[in-house]
């Protein structure tokens, strides 16, 4: 099973992680269109690359940040959110 | 075909005999013997029949892919005769025989195999009408072994391992990596599917007692290691992501977790392909080998050897030093080579034939077994001049004219292959980090390079994995091409195989790429090669060299399909495991059984549905326990629902923005209803906020939404940074609702706190003491009674609900089950989520407007929810009624409401409610029907439509009169 | 024995011709291009050259036809749906799936079988009670069972599912099938072949040249081509095309793996689904178990397989059917499924002029391939979305008007 790397709890299969998805960053909800917000809720970066995700180590439930090439499915770099930049 | 006297190192044990039965016919062996090997030993010469044309088959490999040599073993469909070892008593019989496999009624389909060419079955029976009927008699033909629906269910547990260095392969250059590796300092594991360790260097003699010698002390060495552990009968059979191996045995699977993965598996002996090569004893050389070093089986008494390389003499040495007559070897190449078994074979005066090949076997009399082969020179490469010149009689022909490398799991692990010319034969190119190869597969094929190769790989695995550093290890090329480029004989009458699996000729082939399937991904899925069970072990690469010289490529450019799990095919029962399902209890689960609970899953939970009570109805246990709590007092199990705690100076604020309500102004010691939104609106969940300080709230969420609210709010947390912190008590808290006009009698006796209306109001949260536990009390009424939902530490709950049980007694109070609530609730119009909303129900569609607090600065979903509030309702949920006195069939949920013959919405809940005295409800309907007393109409199952009317909510106690305390 | 079969007997030479021609040429321009030769793209093909005579047409396959998901799904075919968008586009689906095997004179398979969706709890029952009213509402064969008539049509199953997932009935859809899906892209594109619309495999695109909002042509890894439409029909891939105009959508891509097991006599005739042990299984006319299970939990953008699938799968099986213990999986693989919030799919024209969509297939796609074609076509003949697919446009997101297809198709496939 793949290995995901929680930046408190150190390596762990897989399994035991939540992914949530990409970071997306929200607009100022006051001052976005309706159009620029709907494309926030819905839309997504569809294609490969590496992305930044939020993944959630759901025995610790540890929120962190993966950088990971959705292609090859490769783990860049994991560390929490704020750290790191 | 008989036993042999013994031989050195054979497998089977001579001092036991077993008995087993095969077709209905009595046999022996020994502990040791494969089935195959015992049933050749004993004489039997046909082992089974071909998938398509049921033509008379027997050993092919001894190498776990003699497909036409399965059979069902009692439950066992399947099984690998040529590699499952005999038990004593096994009762057999050959799969997909129509009356058995001496007369199996389905070879008449052999004689019309001119009908039935590749994809013959795309080409008719199609007929809309008849196909129904075709479909059929292909049911009956198709498949193989047959499912036992009385064969046990078995859980079997799985092991878990760990290693440096993990060798796949125990052969030369496998055990060889691994005292390299292990030299090295790594902890190695090198797994073998067959029964004991050694590989080829076991069979692959050529009589050669010198490398007999030098294999056996490569083997002891390794055995004898002390950081080398061998695992026999254990089959690799995939690779997954980091090193991630299943290994397989016969009754349990171990995921092998490794830092470094050796691929040292091999390569898998490849057929020529002429007139009737799948006659029983027509076999790879290696598998005349095996049974010969293994088994002590002489695979037939007079054989003729076609051989494209210096194995092929090495096979008719060990047929020769074991007493069986050599009639000639056939040489496909105009020059042999000057190794030493060419050398031997020439000075034992063996009739060699160069610039040959095999055009047909001429089988014997009674069409199951081989008598003659033909002989025919051939134009390099390989095409055969004229047909039947010289017949040379024999009871068995040996094909060994190449190889094909077991790179399964090097190309699940990712690694680039190229074909290799000088070898004629695909090797590793590039590599994933932390994978190796050696061996065979690696295009290494005599065995002193495969020592060399091996070491190279090891240590270079061990350094991988962190122990030492890689050597250089200079591995010499082969001095001969290993493998025939064209092994490959056509003849005009065909039954020339090229996939013994599923029966394709090599005019299959020619006919698939005529009709366009000319890339090797399209021919194989029109012409099935490599669909079989062995999975293209012995066709792919043939089929690959077919389409290459058809389409005017190389092998290079046709490439090869890609090889998926499973290496050998793997029983569920080692796959599925022990079945792990968990399962939530509350702490109170002992004491609802002891009360005649009837158990209802909730998500992960199991929950009372009701209390059965002797001689009732579960609808009368439900309206029993509803009429308790209305008359007076029930007590509800509430402890599976989420609790939450956040903590901390921001924490309203945090509240604020999860939830579309307000919760900064609520006041100390109070709790409010709360509805949480996704960012796209939709109503995902509610519970109830508390507020226990200024900056401490205590809330709960559904039952089923506990664990992904709680990490959904963690989540956001960490983006927001507020200063507050969340804490999950779903599982450290039981909690239960006291409900009824009775129930602050029942607690009276068992707390101090002042239960009047004035100290306790309605929605009042206050922490007291009950029955001498610490307790957290809400006045909350989601039943619509007077009530107390009681939270305490989950290892008291128990001991609260024996002492509340206790203290109702005497008040007739009753537990109640989630139907009983349910019907509850209903009559006061509350709705549950996710069954009077869906997916993508919005707040406004459930009448929710009143909790939307749209101008607070922000929360999750108001954005949304901003552009919903523009657009026009397209449903609204209403309450309705049934006539008064309906005796008719009670629509159920999910019944359409029916308007002017279309759609207009759908029952969501409903009950008949005593309390009312009707069959009362909720359901979506378009918004131009929502308005009360309207007639809406209720479609049941059998189209037959009810009438009902729109009806305002609560249903019963509109003003809450009960819940409240009286003014 | 049929008539056809004959031939091959009588005949010395295999008198069976190219299904589809070779073009060792790119033109330097065509009416349409369509991007994807799975079953969809060919579909199109097919129908733009036989009902809207458009036949100057190419269909680029990166790889080779029918080898994306046309060629990894588990084939089941059926209409079932939850929304009355749904319901009627699958429908028509079905409605041009029975008479596909006549129309190409090609036999593919197409097996009516029977489809259960088991429900496991009262919330299932209540969600397969809605697809069955919304569904015979629009004529379509389909009703709630209990369990006796599950237990009828598969009398070996475990109704208890090992004790903790009792059965309590189904959804039952008597249409429901299955069919050869490789022979499905096979049929398609030699009726397209043979009408004239080109199929160019090992063919990449590149690139797609917009100008002015407009598409104006198509870089491949052949060389470029002039072409006023494209239709995009790529499954998997969807995203990667999207960027190349410039288009946001919201489609992410999950893996949705497959296992068979070896040969075995058959013995299961319907189709079975489970929502709560996550399992979907029938048996192929090669006697193989075809099984499935729910999409992986992340993104990942290839067909890797993973070994906790074949576990999971494995152990919900036998609680279903505790007999196949001594079976074996002998194969799995994986496709990149198309995902989109709703369920349903995304399809018809776009901000793009001349770029047509038709994706978001996400685990749904197979049952759809035909009247995707006979939809897409229109759409792209006549620059107008046919009313089919209406509701299946991209700008429902913008509109915050999704179609809630999760209920029927998050089940099931």
């Amino acid at each position: 099973m793949k290995i995901m790397i929680c930046p408190v709890n150190g390596p762990r299969p897989v399994s035991e992680f939540f992914c949530w998805g990409e970071i997306r960053p929200m607009p100022d909800p006051d001052t976005c269109s309706d159009d620029e917000w709907a494309d926030y809720v819905f839309n997504r970066n569809g294609a490969p690359g590496v992305k930044k995700e939020w993944w959630c180590h759901s025995a610790s439930n540890t929120w962190f940040i993966v950088e990971r090439d959705t292609e090859k499915d490769v783990v860049l770099r994991t560390y929490l959110y704020g750290e790191a930049a | 075909m008989k036993r042999l006297p013994p031989v050195a190192g054979e497998w089977i044990d001579r001092t036991r005999e077993i008995s087993f039965v095969f077709e209905g016919k009595s046999y022996r062996g020994h502990p040791g013997d494969s089935i195959s090997s015992a049933l050749l030993a004993s004489g039997a010469s046909m082992l089974g029949r071909s998938f398509k044309y049921h033509r008379p088959r027997s050993v092919l490999s001894m190498a776990n892919h003699d497909i036409n040599a399965m059979v069902q073993w009692a439950e066992r469909p399947n099984v690998r005769a040529d590699v499952t070892p005999l038990t004593d008593g096994m009762a057999l019989t050959a799969v997909n025989t129509f009356g058995g496999l001496r007369a199996d009624k389905a070879s008449i389909l052999g004689a019309f195999s001119r009908f039935l060419p590749v994809g013959f079955y795309y080409k008719s029976f199609y007929s809309k009408k008849l196909f129904p009927l075709w479909e059929r008699m292909f049911r009956r033909l198709t498949g193989l072994g047959k499912v036992d629906f009385t064969a046990p269910h078995l859980c079997t547990a799985k092991c878990y391992g760990f290693c440096d260095v993990l060798v796949i392969g125990s052969g030369p250059s496998g055990l060889a990596a691994a005292l390299a590796a292990a030299d090295q300092g790594a902890d190695v594991v090198v797994v073998d599917e067959n029964a004991r360790a050694g590989g080829s260097g076991g069979y692959a003699r050529g009589a050669d007692e010198v490398l007999a010698a030098t294999h056996n002390d490569l083997l002891q060495r390794a055995e004898s290691h002390s950081l080398v552990r061998i695992m026999t009968s254990t089959c690799a059979a995939g690779y997954y992501t980091d090193h991630w191996i299943p290994l397989v045995t016969a009754d349990v699977m171990t995921k092998m977790r490794a830092r470094s993965v050796i691929v040292a598996s091999g390569a898998y002996e490849q057929p020529a392909v002429f007139r009737y090569n799948d006659l029983p004893g027509i076999m790879l050389a290696s598998a005349a080998q095996r049974l010969i070093y293994r088994y002590a089986v002489s695979p037939m008494r007079r054989a003729v050897v076609l051989a494209a390389n210096a194995d092929g003499y090495r096979a008719a040495l060990d047929l020769v030093a074991h007493g069986i007559e050599v009639a000639a070897v056939v040489d496909l190449r105009s020059v042999i080579g000057d190794g030493e078994a060419e050398t031997a074979v020439i000075h034992q005066g063996i009739r060699i034939v160069l610039n040959a090949c095999i055009t047909e076997a001429v089988p014997a009399s009674d069409g199951k077994g081989v008598a003659a082969a033909v002989v025919v020179p051939v134009t390099q490469p390989n095409e055969a001049i004229g047909l039947g010149r010289e017949q040379i009689p024999c009871d068995g022909i040996l094909m060994s004219v190449g190889w094909a490398p077991a790179g399964n799991l090097l190309y699940q692990a990712g690694t680039r292959m190229r074909y290799e010319k000088s070898l004629e034969q695909f090797v590793p190119d590039v590599l994933p980090a932390g994978v190796f190869a050696c061996g065979r597969v690696n295009g290494v094929h005599s065995y002193a390079a495969r020592l060399l190769d091996g070491q190279r790989a090891g240590s270079a695995a061990a350094a991988h994995a962190g122990f030492g550093i890689a050597m250089g290890v200079a591995v010499p090329n082969e001095t001969e091409c290993p493998t025939h480029s064209w092994p490959i004989i056509a003849h005009p009458k065909g039954k020339n195989f090229v996939d013994f699996d599923e029966d394709l000729q090599l005019k299959d082939f020619e006919n698939a790429v005529q009709e366009g399937f000319d890339n090797i991904e399209l021919m194989k899925r029109f012409s099935t090669v490599g669909m079989g069970p062995s999975q293209g072990k012995h066709s792919n690469m043939n089929a690959l060299r077919i389409l290459a010289r058809l389409v005017g490529k190389e092998p290079q450019q046709v490439g090869t399909t890609t090889a998926r799990p499973f290496f050998h095919p793997v029983p569920m029962s080692l796959l599925g495991g022990r079945g792990f399902t968990p399962e939530r209890r509350t702490p109170l689960h002992s004491r609802h059984d002891a009360l005649g609970a009837q158990w209802m899953p909730a998500g992960v939970w199991q929950r009372p549905e009701y209390y059965q009570v002797a001689d009732k109805s579960r609808s009368d246990c439900i309206q029993g326990e509803v009429a308790a709590v209305r008359n007076g007092v029930g007590i509800i199990d509430v402890g599976t629902l989420g609790k939450l705690e956040v903590i901390g100076p921001q924490a309203a604020e945090f509240l604020e923005r999860v939830y579309i309500s307000r919760y900064a102004n609520l006041k100390l010691g109070m709790t409010r209803y709360a509805v949480m939104c996704d960012e796209t609106g939709v109503v995902i969940d509610d519970g109830v906020v508390g507020r226990l300080a200024e900056d401490h709230f205590y809330f709960t969420t559904t039952t089923s939404g506990a664990a992904t609210i709680y990490r959904e709010l963690s989540r956001l947390n960490t983006l927001w940074q507020l200063d507050c912190g969340i804490v999950n008590h779903t599982g450290a808290f039981a909690a239960v609702n006291l409900a009824g006009p009775r129930s602050r009698e029942v607690l009276a006796g068992l707390t101090d706190a002042d239960l009047s209306a004035s100290a306790f109001p309605y929605l009042a949260l206050r922490e007291a003491s009950v029955a001498g536990i610490p307790a957290r009390l809400m006045r909350v009424g989601f039943v619509g009674e007077w009530g107390y939902e009681i939270h305490v530490p989950a290892n008291q709950g128990a001991a609260l609900w024996d002492a509340l049980m206790q203290a109702g007694g005497g008040h007739g109070m009753r537990p109640f089950g989630v139907e009983a609530q349910r019907l509850l609730r209903l009559e006061k119009g509350h709705i549950i989520i996710s069954q009077d909303t869906d997916g993508l129900t919005n707040p406004f569609d459930v009448g929710l407007d009143w909790a939307l607090k749209m101008d607070k600065p922000f929360f999750v979903g108001q954005r949304s929810l901003r552009v919903i509030a523009q657009q026009p309702r397209k449903q609204k949920l209403v309450g309705f009624v049934l006539e008064p006195g309906y005796a008719g069939t009670v629509p159920l949920e999910c019944h359409l409401v029916i308007h002017q013959g279309e759609m207009a919405g759908r029952v969501t809940s409903i009950a008949f409610s005593a309390a009312v005295g009707q069959t009362i409800g909720m359901a979506f309907v378009a918004p131009e029907l929502a308005e009360v007393g309207n007639a809406i109409s209720i479609r049941l199952s059998d189209g037959s439509q009810v009438p009902a009317t729109v009806t305002r909510t609560p249903f019963f106690d509109p003003d809450n009169l009960k819940q409240k305390e009286a003014v | 024995m049929p008539w056809r079969l004959l031939r091959f007997a009588l005949s010395k030479k295999h008198p069976e011709p190219r299904m589809f021609s070779d073009h060792p040429q790119l033109k330097s321009s065509y009416d349409v291009v369509i991007i994807g030769g799975g079953g969809h793209g060919l579909a199109a093909a097919y129908y733009l050259a036989r009902d809207h005579g458009i036949t100057n047409v190419a269909v680029l396959e990166k790889g080779y036809i029918g080898g994306g998901n046309t060629g990894r799904n588990t084939s089941i075919i059926r209409s079932n749906y939850l929304t009355p968008e749904g319901v009627k586009f699958y429908d028509e689906s079905v409605h041009l799936w029975q008479d596909l095997s006549e129309e190409f004179d090609l036999n593919l398979f197409y097996a009516n079988r029977g489809h259960f969706t088991l429900a496991h709890t009262d919330s299932a029952m209540r969600t397969m009670r809605w697809r069955a009213e919304v569904n015979k509402h629009l004529g379509i064969d389909s009703e709630v069972v209990g369990p006796d008539f599950v237990k009828r049509a598969a009398p070996m199953i475990d109704l208890s599912c090992g004790g903790h997932a009792p059965i309590m009935g189904a959804l039952y859809h008597a249409p429901g099938s299955v069919a050869r899906h490789d022979a499905v892209a096979w049929g398609y594109g030699r009726g397209a072949d043979m009408r004239g619309a080109e199929i160019h495999q090992q063919t990449e695109v590149l690139g797609i040249d917009v100008q002015g909002g407009k598409v104006r042509g198509v870089q491949t890894s052949r060389g470029y081509i002039a072409t006023n439409k494209v239709l995009c029909a790529v499954a998997g891939f969807t995203p990667r095309i999207l960027d190349m105009v410039g288009i946001q959508s919201p489609i992410y891509i999950h893996p949705l793996q497959a296992m068979v097991s070896e040969p075995l006599k058959p013995w299961l005739d319907p189709i079975l689904v489970s929502g709560s042990l996550h399992i979907y299984v029938s048996q192929s006319a090669r006697g193989e178990l075809v099984m499935g299970a729910s999409l992986d939990p992340y993104e990942v953008q290839s067909t890797r397989s993973t070994l906790d699938f074949v576990e999971g799968l494995s152990s919900h099986m036998l609680d279903m059917f505790p007999f196949l213990s001594n079976v074996k999986v002998m194969r799995q693989w994986a496709g990149m499924a198309d995902m989109t919030p709703d369920f349903a799919p995304i399809m018809g024209k776009t901000p793009v002029e001349g770029f047509y969509l038709d994706g978001g297939w996400g685990t749904w796609g197979f049952k759809a391939t035909p009247v995707c074609g006979k939809t897409m076509a229109h759409t792209v003949a006549t620059d107008t979305p046919h009313p089919l697919i209406t509701g299946f446009s991209l700008d429902r997101f913008r509109n915050f008007s999704l179609t809630g297809e999760k209920g029927a198709a998050s089940v099931g496939h």
